[in-house]
């Protein structure tokens, strides 16, 4: 008979060659677990939240104020006969009242009465533009920087750099009540780390038990859970390393276990909104995005460097007819949160250190496509910056008299990623993995920081 | 760096500014036989792979051993761990004559019922099988696993894939089908299906005839065609017209469902019965079937003008696109059973290269060409051209023997690699070894079920209802979901009752499609979701329960012994020292903490059923 030898964890951790030292796999690293012992630059902002307006947006709706459709409508002059997806007919006018808010006087139109009082916190991008007009590889581009797929996405990259100042939750959060088109590559870590991956939640349904099924083992008390875990990611780093030690996805999934582990202890709570109070749930409104900016809020505030909130399934604000209507529903649905999550910000004092960023993967054509759509339009579109740093009530380049294509101070996408990096304090430049013989960066080989926005 | 990557970036900036005509593409080009690269290699795949690895430098990693091949055969081939009893027999074969021992085994494990599990599931991901309709009724089809058996049951006789491929597409179509062939159609059956109240039934009819021509193309032919449906795709293959015309090939048909006789009797009837309920009556079984419209209610196809249907463009007959090999309707042909023929025509190239390349992916865990579902100009291009020309000839030349070309396969060297990682950072595009990846979804629960000795063989039949996690049945709006009893719960992952909008939600953490559209390459994803599901799912809860108390039962206090049965049973290897000796602590601290050498052992086993390696097939 072997009796079991009361040999001490500590031999018995020995004989493996390891220790529980080598289980976190934090050193050398910056304070938070990320790649950059210090930032490139003094951080404006610590985190982001990026409200997806999955389908694309048309910016001269809510912030790009353009007279000119009004008096050409139902014409095509000279210049709207730019390449879109499909084909488009004449111009067609938006038929919103724009006014001036704020001590900036910002203007915005009647759709966001409510984010408009925030005007003066807004730093509005009117001349974006992208490279494709269709949804897919705009959505890569917006969030990875390459049409490819199989690159990093923008929130991995943050927390590849910067780590994650929560010690319960990943540092990249995904929350969308369904699926965007491409779904899982718009967050993936592809060669980096797969602790930076986007953590994807569906939170279309608010129990927290439904948003992250299997939180809690009932029969084991934390204690010995802790213990128990110690000892299989002593054997997985064990067995990891009689694989050769190169295997990212197995070192991938010893972390997943890490961070699921810690989720057990604190995500119920970070991810329960009942715990907010009756002002603050009106106060944000309801319906999956209200709820998403709640939860995004709860993110930020427990350290959580990268927050996507996606605005719905599928890809609602892709408004190929019927334009004015679905738009009006649109802007109802979006108008309240955002002024919520933008003055729960200020009165937490997070908004100084917190970037907010809204836009679409690309904008709307001026001209009409089946009679009361509009087209996409990769070639100018409107976005917007607040708190972390930038400019608050300020418009930002120009597009054309049509609001079709970004004339001044033209942004291109891998110019809001270095601007967005440059805000955290990091280089676009400097922030490289190397991968199959080459260097990767978020910003490929372009990139500008609009140093015109920075506060 | 940098230089590399510019002359990159001018090449793809070339490409894109040079419009890549799809006459020239790659993969629409005739297959030549392609000359066998000299090297000391036997094998043809050997050569072509270590020919690459040779001009790069590159040396092929040693085979795996024995206790590692046998795993990765027994889960590429059935989706089942082995037993201890076939490790200990097969490492004895092994030491007399390897080489015969390895081909023993695969074709044992060929012939296995289980074979055709294994690869039916990868099969049902492209016909995106499920058993409701999907949309809000999301109404239940009871029958549908009949075709999910007809494909395993094709699977296991080792049907030639052209026929099996014909018999799905136009089976009702062949002189005097068979009830198998018409059973066959059952594949363009599995799309979504709308039948809310008060819909326009032309447009749910229409998008049912545009996912059929979609999945028809992603399928057979590596093409991404859903987008041709609203517009002219500039790089790929096919115009918006030309889209049309392929979707006239299947607007012509109707469902129809079809009587059948089983050859099985299944001990319970389809819908089971709930605990206080009287028995049902049995209901005759019907397979969903397609058949062709009669002459008198045939339609005129058109273009949809932007992909709307209410928008009639220029009319237009069934045909296939320009860029691909002719097709000519015989007269009094129909035209879907001779598009069905077209796949398997001898100046077809595309089509033998996907199928080839699916089946490489099912063994390397990733294709020769990565994007296994587009072979178009956005499609990557393959690591080993000549290689998959030389698999497409030889799935051909063998009569589409899905089991002879497997086997070349996994007799290779290139197969048999170990699939250790001693570099850092070198890609294994070039395959200097084989890659290691975590099992699918369904083959999570397998392993599970299999250690444990919970695990039901039953090949085949209605699907079953394990429980389901509070979590779901509790939320939206009312769940049936009549829970099996007995051996059922124990069945494999894929017999799992597939309800489009109460998807299993372990399937589901571990990548499993959502069935909405044709799925030729499962995302693996690595999340703390599978985490949690691994460690606090009851089912799994239940596995290391029920095989903790059977060793504690077995080897009492030799916890030693206990441990090491627990690694032949989970991980198919004996446990190395410094496991046993780091496990044994463990126990030793568990006991203390339990009092109880049961709950210890259930402990014990609880920390080996969530290690990494379980779920990995290395």
């Amino acid at each position: 008979m072997i009796t079991p030898t009361p040999i001490t964890r500590r031999s018995a951790l020995a004989s493996l060659g390891g220790g529980l030292g080598s289980l976190g796999m934090i050193s050398a690293l910056g304070e938070n677990g990320g790649i950059l012992t210090k930032p490139h630059f003094a951080p404006r902002a610590k985190r982001v939240i990026h409200l997806f307006m999955n389908g694309g947006p048309f910016g001269p709706d809510f912030f790009d104020p353009k007279p000119a459709l009004t008096q050409y409508a139902g014409q095509r002059p000279e210049g709207v006969d730019l390449r879109t997806e499909r084909p488009t007919g004449g111009l067609m006018e938006v038929p919103y009242q724009f006014s001036n808010h704020g001590k900036s006087g910002l203007p915005i139109s009647e759709l966001l009465p409510m984010t408009a009082k925030h005007a003066d916190d807004l730093c509005v991008l009117r001349s974006c533009y992208t490279d494709n007009p269709n949804h897919g590889p705009a959505l890569l581009l917006m969030n990875n920087g390459t049409m490819t797929p199989r690159v990093p996405s923008m929130g991995a990259w943050t927390s590849y750099g910067l780590g994650n100042e929560s010690q319960d939750l990943p540092g990249y959060v995904v929350l969308c009540p369904g699926k965007p088109v491409r779904f899982s590559i718009l967050w993936n870590n592809a060669f980096l780390p797969a602790k930076h991956a986007g953590l994807y939640i569906n939170h279309s349904d608010l129990d927290p038990k439904s948003m992250i099924p299997w939180l809690r083992d009932p029969d084991e008390n934390p204690g010995s859970q802790r213990k128990r875990l110690d000892l299989l990611q002593l054997l997985n780093q064990n067995h990891s390393k009689i694989r050769g030690g190169n295997d990212l996805k197995l070192e991938g999934r010893i972390e997943a276990m890490e961070t699921a582990y810690r989720m057990q202890s604190s995500a119920h709570d970070a991810f329960d909104l009942k715990q907010e109070n009756a002002k603050t749930r009106e106060a944000y409104g309801e319906g999956h995005f209200a709820n998403g900016c709640l939860l995004a809020r709860r993110m930020a505030e427990r350290g959580v460097r990268f927050t996507q909130v996606y605005y719905g399934n599928g890809q609602p604000w892709d408004t190929h007819s019927g334009h004015d209507k679905k738009t009006r529903a649109l802007a109802k649905d979006i108008d309240r949160p955002i002024a919520a999550l933008l003055e729960d910000l200020k009165q937490r004092g997070m908004l100084e250190d917190t970037l907010v960023v809204w836009g679409g993967e690309f904008g709307r054509t001026p001209v009409s496509e089946n009679a009361d759509g509009r087209d996409h339009n990769p070639h100018g579109f409107c976005m917007w910056m607040a708190g972390g740093g930038v400019k608050g009530g300020y418009a930002h380049g120009a597009s054309d008299e049509f609001g079709f294509k970004a004339v001044d101070k033209p942004m291109h996408v891998h110019d809001i990623h270095a601007t967005i990096l440059h805000l955290l304090g990091v280089d676009h430049e400097r922030l490289t993995f190397e991968h199959a013989g080459r260097d990767y960066r978020l910003t490929d080989v372009h990139g500008n920081v609009a140093t015109d926005i920075l506060a | 760096m940098k230089s590399v990557h510019l002359i990159a970036k001018a090449i793809l900036l070339l490409g894109l500014l040079t419009p890549v005509k799809a006459d020239d593409h790659w993969a629409y080009q005739p297959i030549q036989p392609p000359a066998i690269p000299e090297t000391n290699s036997k094998n043809p795949i050997d050569a072509f792979v270590f020919a690459k690895l040779g001009e790069a430098n590159l040396k092929p990693s040693p085979e795996a051993p024995p206790h590692i091949l046998l795993r990765r055969a027994h889960l590429d081939l059935t989706g089942l761990p082995p037993s201890p009893e076939e490790m200990t027999a097969f490492q004895e074969a092994w030491k007399i004559n390897s080489k015969n021992a390895w081909t023993d085994k695969v074709d044992t494990l060929l012939a296995s019922p289980h074979f055709g599990e294994q690869w039916a599931k990868h099969w049902l991901d492209i016909a995106r099988y499920a058993e409701s309709d999907g949309y809000l009724g999301d109404t239940l089809r009871h029958w549908a696993w009949i075709y999910r058996d007809w494909v395993i049951d094709s699977i296991n006789r080792d049907q030639p894939y052209d026929q099996f491929s014909i018999e799905q597409l136009a089976g009702d179509l062949l002189p005097k089908p068979s009830q198998s062939q018409k059973i066959a159609t059952g594949f363009h059956r599995n799309n979504l299906k709308n039948t809310e109240a008060g819909l326009d039934k032309e447009l749910a009819r229409t998008k049912q005839v545009v996912n059929r021509t979609a999945t028809t193309g992603t399928a057979w032919l590596g093409l991404t065609l859903a987008c041709a449906e609203c517009h002219d795709h500039k790089h790929d293959a096919i115009s918006h017209r030309e889209f049309f015309e392929f979707y006239a090939f299947f607007n012509n048909t109707k469902d129809s469902d079809i009587s059948v006789t089983l050859d099985k009797e299944w001990p319970i009837t389809t819908i089971e019965k709930k605990k206080d309920q009287k028995e049902l009556p049995k209901p005759t079984p019907k397979a969903q079937a397609l058949a062709a419209l009669p002459e008198i209610e045939l339609r005129k196809t058109h273009v949809h003008v932007r992909g709307d249907y209410t928008r009639h463009g220029e009319e237009v007959s069934p045909a296939t696109p320009a860029a691909l090999h002719p097709l000519t309707i015989e007269e009094k042909e129909p035209a879907r059973l001779a598009l069905a023929k077209w796949l398997f025509a001898e100046d077809n190239p595309i089509t033998p290269r996907v199928a080839a390349n699916q089946i490489w992916q099912q063994l390397f865990g990733t294709g020769i060409v990565s994007t296994s579902d587009d072979f178009g100009t956005h499609g990557a291009p393959p690591t080993h051209p000549e290689l998959l020309d030389w698999l497409a000839l030889e799935f051909r030349d063998s009569g589409w023997s899905r089991k002879k070309l497997i086997r070349s396969i996994v007799t290779s060297s290139t197969y048999k690699q170990s699939s250790t990682n001693t570099f850092k950072d070198r890609p294994n595009e070039l395959l200097w070894r084989q890659n290691s990846v975590r099992v699918k979804a369904e083959t999570v629960r397998d392993i599970h079920l299999v250690a444990s000795g919970l695990f039901t063989p039953t090949v085949g039949g209605p699907s079953v209802h394990p429980p389901l996690p509070k979590f779901v049945s509790e939320v939206g709006r009312s769940v049936k979901w009549p829970e099996s009893i007995g051996p059922n719960r124990y069945r494999r992952g894929m017999y799992i009752f597939l309800k489009r909008t109460v998807l299993y939600p372990m399937l589901t953490a571990f990548d499993a499609p959502d069935t909405s559209a044709s799925c030729s390459r499962r995302e693996v994803t690595n999340t703390p979701m599978q985490a949690l599901t691994l460690l606090n799912d009851p089912v799994f809860f239940e596995c290391a329960d029920t095989l903790g108390k059977e060793l504690h039962l077995k080897h009492g206090d030799k916890t030693d012994e206990a441990i090491a049965e627990t690694f032949r049973r989970c991980l198919n290897r004996e446990p190395n020292p410094g496991e046993m000796a780091t496990l044994s602590s463990a126990h030793y601290d568990l006991l203390d903490e339990a009092k109880n050498p049961e709950l210890a052992m259930i402990a014990t086993t609880r920390i080996i059923m969530n290690l990494n390696e379980f779920i990995t097939r290395d």
